[in-house]
């Protein structure tokens, strides 16, 4: 007897994505292998390391803690959702290349959503707020000094690009 | 001129795909596959009686379900011993799936595959064992007392026991002057990559071919494992490590159990078939290191130069030796540092535990031993009233005593032999950045107003670019793209930009048209894998040699179509020119196809190189000794190990009223020779410090008495996060590696190394009483101040240290 | 694989004996038959589906029986093969009188081999105890005057002539949606189970 399935309507990176999906399929799990958007990352499925974080109306959650079926009719950002319009790397994806933010790339979608979110809210932070900012997040990498730079490059290349919207381009 | 790229802090070529999502790592491949899931051991020591599968049989979903009676061939051996050693007389490994008896919590038994992994879930879920619990052994103490048995044919749980010594050290000890006895505890931590591992495999049952992805850190080790464990030709086996999350050492040891199983699933399904780690999986069924039990007898003079240094210690090994005595072996060894006892004895048993097995984790056996080594040095000090800089540069190997011959077997099998390094300059630097010689008046300020800080120090030296080889292939394409590829992996290394800028350099063409593949066994089949820090030096250098060697063909092809000596010719972003002439050019890529004579020309650019278009009847179109095409395979293979060296500082603040331990300052002094990419070097730094300060004041395996591993999860294993993590300053020293061609020492490891060492040092300087267990938490602390208090800790000799 | 149990059935040993050697009994009781036929004294040729989950399918069996000592144990020598898979088996049947019943205890020693093999032996063992069971369930509920079938056509199933007869629609409790197989081979899922008759089974597995 196989278990019934749910229809989960989500617009996401701005385009209207569909699936069916039994009750307990986590959202991360649908983003990666129903909606084949892979950047989004399982790193424990204990909301601990933050890897697999989205932006959910605009909010940085984790999605391995959500039932796909519990965001339906919401509106999902993932790390694919953040390139700019014309395809280049958004604001935080640049400061992550220009800053060496990131070494085996896996904890950094995560980090990516995180920072945007931050971003939107506050613009402006001292070193001190960026480290807070991105303190949930595990990266075993990095040591994360030069994640906290692409903290402070990312609000950089905002302030120079006259940064106004949250980047969402579809897909 | 070109463009200079080695030694430029070149951003990664890398990134691009991977900060927009487009990074392909294990579980992203495979959509469509079957999927496994492991029913695992919940105890850490039992005899399985019955397995019973019926309540499973009729899950949706299900395609099968394996027991150690359905392994067939050699799959039904054990899994390979991976380095035999003649003192590991006890080696022991397990069975893919377990056979009879488990030895650790986690250790497989069942494997369901299903349609997917939530399927494949519900099934074991519904799968009864029927063990008979053992007594399990856990922790040193217990495997020393020897009255359980984790294996029963392995006698007071010895694995191996060994020992290496230079001159007689315990006489000396006896008639030194000066003596001190140590007891040092250093516990268990793991490597824990944000991704765990995983593998992916398809059997192609028209070709009788095997294809297979494994997150791991030696593609063509797993390779070579499943094509001799499912009897299949080399040849029609091919393994790729694609994009990895992490190995920090786990992802070395192979094969592991799911390794063979999923690719003899494949097989017998004629399915594609995938398997990913969970998390706490990757906790209780992938492997630990750290934990040892260190006891140190050291005799030295009043200037505190080392006479006598007998170090015997104990080390677990956890249920099952698959990596042999790797990293017990690498303690012995490395825990010398940069000093030269006069003489020096170290003796190991590497005991089983019924615990998970324990297997290299970034630093492999030199943190334990630097700890070891560092906690003697402050304790030399202290005993004599000398500064703990000081009794260091008193023991240091000079400058000029290189090449310095430990007269030791290191983990290569090759002698312990020193090529370069300065100490002393190190240190000098090192005190500079962290003003060693201001502290003391810091640390009387801040205790007038009630806090408490300490300075710590320690000294390392690492054996890297470990042999036997690694090879790298240089090709020019007539589009004018460079292809390089090597065996080793990467997980982070940023090689594919490192590479990148060797060949740039090497043959003068824009980095931007160079590509370099790792890790995947169609490309380059011939490697041992990343680890032991020695892919720069190993990889680094063999695309270097390729490259030069296609630098020379072009060069000399080149002179024949300019009628020119090729001496006289340089390469300047992709263009081969008379030197300051550069009317009198030919593109490389022009070269490329003059290389390979052709009978059809396809594009404009092959007519060159066509029959009629060339000119010299006189030799044959291939002379003799010379092959098509302008590319090049070579070899690096070095006669030893080359060793980098660092020095770390670090003040940290202890509070008096909660033990809460912050680092306020840490400061990194380093030594790896010629830097290819300063900025990735100093990213594997920061990387190492991390972990360094996480194994010095978070993270440790907790096993309970019976062998319950009660952290397995992010919520009881304390990794740090960015709060953690203090500011890390780097100060760089290169002295040249005289063992290869660019000079090069290995980075990987070397941020971990003296964490623990670090801190115990900076703690007991802020404290005033020894530390010689690591981790430690602020409870910890607590209860030390309390023991202190009364007495059953002494204190230091100098309450405040001169610095 | 070995595979070994026991069933009771409220009969006395010499009814159970006559019933197990008896082709008309057989074609009822067995879950899946779809046809049973005698080619010799003592060997039949039958066809059965079985299915179990994800692994359905049928196959084409024969059964010899030998050794014969009445009313307490026979042999039974049996092989099967459908599309993916092939199974050889010898089974010991053994009755004894328990009060107004018998204990019946089988013993039986198979090969399995093909793609069905994949599955893994204790899904096998597995499938192969339980149909075992409903087999004997069956038997039990014949013998005590309940002849309602197990299998799905039983009457027109039976024939003692050279010709086989094939059954163009399984009955309707029998059925379940799923895949339909292509080939001469009905491909029936059946809630009942599977027969293990000292033949085990030969499963297609579904694509």
């Amino acid at each position: 007897m196989s278990e019934s399935l749910f229809e989960v309507q989500v617009m996401v990176n701005g385009l209207l994505r569909s699936g069916q999906v039994p009750a307990r399929r986590l959202l991360s799990d649908f983003l990666r292998h129903d909606l084949e958007l892979t950047g989004t990352h399982v790193g424990c499925e204990h909301g601990v390391c933050g890897a697999c974080t989205i932006l959910l109306n605009g909010k940085a959650v984790r999605s391995c803690l959500l039932f796909a079926v519990s965001v339906d009719g919401q509106e999902i950002v993932t790390v694919e959702g953040l390139v700019n319009q014309d395809g280049s790397l958004g604001s935080v994806q640049q400061a992550f290349q220009d800053s060496h933010g990131l070494q085996c790339g896996f904890c950094t979608p995560g980090f990516i959503t995180t920072i945007s979110a931050f971003l939107d809210e506050n613009p402006d932070p001292t070193v001190d707020e960026a480290r807070e900012a991105i303190a949930g997040n595990l990266c075993r990498c990095t040591g994360y000094q030069n994640i906290i730079k692409s903290v402070m490059r990312a609000a950089e290349i905002r302030r120079a690009t006259d940064f106004s919207g949250s980047g969402i381009v579809t897909a | 001129m070109t463009t200079r790229t080695f030694g430029e802090p070149v951003l990664r070529r890398e990134d691009p795909r991977l900060v927009v999502g487009k990074g392909r790592y294990l579980d992203d491949l495979g959509h469509g596959s079957y999927e496994a899931a492991f029913l695992r051991s919940p105890h850490a020591s039992a005899r399985i009686v019955d397995i019973d599968v019926s309540a499973a049989i009729g899950m949706p979903g299900l395609i099968g379900i394996y027991t150690y009676d359905d392994l067939d061939g050699r799959v039904a051996e054990p899994l390979p011993l991976l380095i035999p050693h003649p003192n590991l007389t006890g080696g022991r490994t397990g069975y893919p799936l377990a056979k009879e008896f488990v030895r650790h919590v986690g250790e497989s038994i069942v494997m369901v595959v299903a349609e997917n992994r939530y399927l494949a879930e519900d099934a074991v879920g519904m799968i009864e064992v029927l063990y008979e619990p053992l007594p399990p052994v856990v922790g040193i103490a217990a495997a020393l007392a020897g009255d359980r048995l984790v294996h029963a044919d392995v006698p007071e749980n010895i694995a191996a026991h060994m020992v290496q010594e230079v001159g007689d050290a315990r006489a000396a000890i006896a008639s030194s002057k000066n003596q001190l006895s140590l007891d040092l505890h250093i516990e268990r931590s793991a490597s824990t990559p944000l991704e765990g591992k995983g593998v992916y495999a398809i059997w192609d049952s028209d070709s009788g071919e095997m294809r297979l992805w494994s997150s791991t850190q030696t593609s063509t080790g797993v390779r070579a494992a499943v094509a001799a464990k499912l009897d299949l030709p080399l040849q029609k086996v091919e393994c790729t490590a694609p994009d990895v999350g992490g190995g920090f050492g786990v992802k070395i040891v192979h094969p592991w159990p799911e390794e063979i199983l999923i690719p003899w699933a494949a097989r017998l399904l004629n399915h594609p078939v995938k398997w990913t780690e969970d998390r706490r999986e990757h906790f209780i069924s992938s492997a630990h290191e750290r934990t040892q039990l260190h006891h140190v007898e050291v005799g030295f003079d009043d200037s505190g130069r080392i006479l006598g240094l007998d170090v015997s210690f104990s080390h677990d090994n956890g249920a099952y030796t698959n990596y042999g005595i790797i990293v017990p072996i690498i303690t012995s060894t490395q825990l010398l540092g940069p000093y030269k006892p006069v003489t020096y004895r170290v003796e190991f048993k590497s005991l089983y535990t019924n615990t998970v097995l324990v297997t290299p984790y970034r630093g492999a056996g030199r943190p334990q031993g630097v700890f070891a080594m560092e906690r003697t040095m402050d304790a030399i000090a202290d005993f004599l009233g000398i500064t703990r800089d000081k009794v260091r540069s008193t023991n240091f190997i000079r400058p000029e005593d290189m090449p310095y011959d430990h007269q030791l077997i290191f983990q290569d099998g090759r002698p312990l032999i020193y090529d370069s390094g300065d100490y002393p300059a190190s240190l000098e630097m090192l005190k500079q950045m962290i003003d060693w010689d201001g502290f003391k008046e810091f640390q009387h300020e801040a205790r007038k107003s009630g806090r408490q800080v300490g300075i710590g120090i320690a000294c390392y030296v690492e054996g890297t670019g470990v042999g036997p080889y690694e090879g790298g292939f240089v090709q020019v394409e007539t589009s004018g793209r460079v292809n390089v590829s090597t065996g080793l992996t990467s997980q982070g290394q940023g090689h594919q930009t490192a590479f990148a800028q060797i060949v740039a350099e090497e043959l003068g063409v824009p980095i931007e048209d160079v590509f370099v593949t790792t890790g995947d066994t169609r490309r380059f089949a011939y490697a041992v894998g990343t680890f032991a820090s020695r892919a720069a030096v190993m990889s680094g250098n063999a695309i270097a040699l390729a490259a030069r060697n296609v630098r020379s063909k072009a060069l000399r092809i080149a002179g024949d179509a300019l009628e020119c000596d090729p001496r006289d010719l340089e390469i300047i972003d992709g263009s081969i020119q008379v030197k300051g002439d550069p009317t009198h050019s030919i593109q490389l890529k022009t070269i490329a196809v003059l290389s390979n004579p052709l009978r059809y020309a396809f594009d404009e650019s092959t007519k060159a190189a066509t029959q009629f278009a060339t000119g010299d009847t006189s030799k044959p179109p291939i002379p003799d000794g010379e092959e098509p095409g302008l590319e090049s395979r070579d070899y690096f293979s070095p006669m030893q190990s080359t060793f980098a060296s660092g020095m770390h500082a670090a003040i940290v603040e202890t509070d008096p009223d909660t033990a809460e331990i912050k680092i306020l300052k840490y400061v990194v002094v380093h030594d790896c020779g010629r830097l290819i990419n300063p900025m990735i070097v100093e990213g594997q730094i920061h990387g190492g410090v991390a972990q360094g300060v996480g194994g010095a004041l978070y993270e440790r395996m907790e096993y309970d008495e019976g062998g319950q591993l009660l952290n397995a999860s992010f919520m009881d294993f304390l990794m740090p996060y960015a709060t953690e993590v203090p500011f890390i300053e780097t100060g760089h020293l290169e002295t040249l590696s005289p063992l290869n061609p660019l000079g090069i020492k290995g980075a990987g490891e070397a941020g971990v190394i003296p964490g623990s060492a670090l801190i115990a040092s900076a703690i007991e300087d802020a404290e005033g009483f020894q530390i010689r267990k690591m981790p430690i938490s602020p409870s910890e602390l607590w209860q030390l101040r309390i023991d202190h208090q009364s007495g059953l800790i002494p204190s230091l000799k100098a309450k405040e240290i001169q610095v | 694989m070995k595979i070994a149990g026991t069933a009771s059935i409220g009969q006395p040993p010499e009814r159970v004996f006559a019933a197990l050697t008896d082709p008309a009994v057989l074609a009822r009781t067995l879950p899946g038959c779809l046809s049973l036929q005698q080619i010799g004294p003592d060997a039949y040729k039958m066809v059965i589906t079985a299915g179990v989950a994800s692994i359905k399918g049928s196959y084409l069996g024969q059964v010899e029986i030998s050794n014969r000592v009445e009313p307490s144990s026979f042999t039974m020598r049996a092989a099967g093969s459908g599309a993916p898979g092939t199974i050889q088996a010898e089974i010991q049947i053994k009755l004894v009188s328990d009060g107004e019943g018998t204990l019946l205890s089988y013993d039986a020693d198979a090969a399995v081999g093909g793609v069905i093999a994949g599955v893994g032996q204790r899904v096998l063992s597995g499938v192969a105890k339980k149909t075992a069971g409903e087999f004997f369930k069956a038997m039990d509920r014949y013998l005590s005057g309940d002849f309602t079938s197990a299998s799905p056509i039983a009457d027109s199933a039976i024939s003692a002539g050279p010709s086989m007869q094939h059954l163009s629609t399984p009955a309707p409790s029998q059925r379940l949606s799923s895949v339909q197989q292509n080939g001469s081979y009905f491909s029936l899922i059946s809630g009942a189970g599977i027969a293990l008759v000292g033949v085990i089974v030969g499963w297609l597995i579904s694509r």
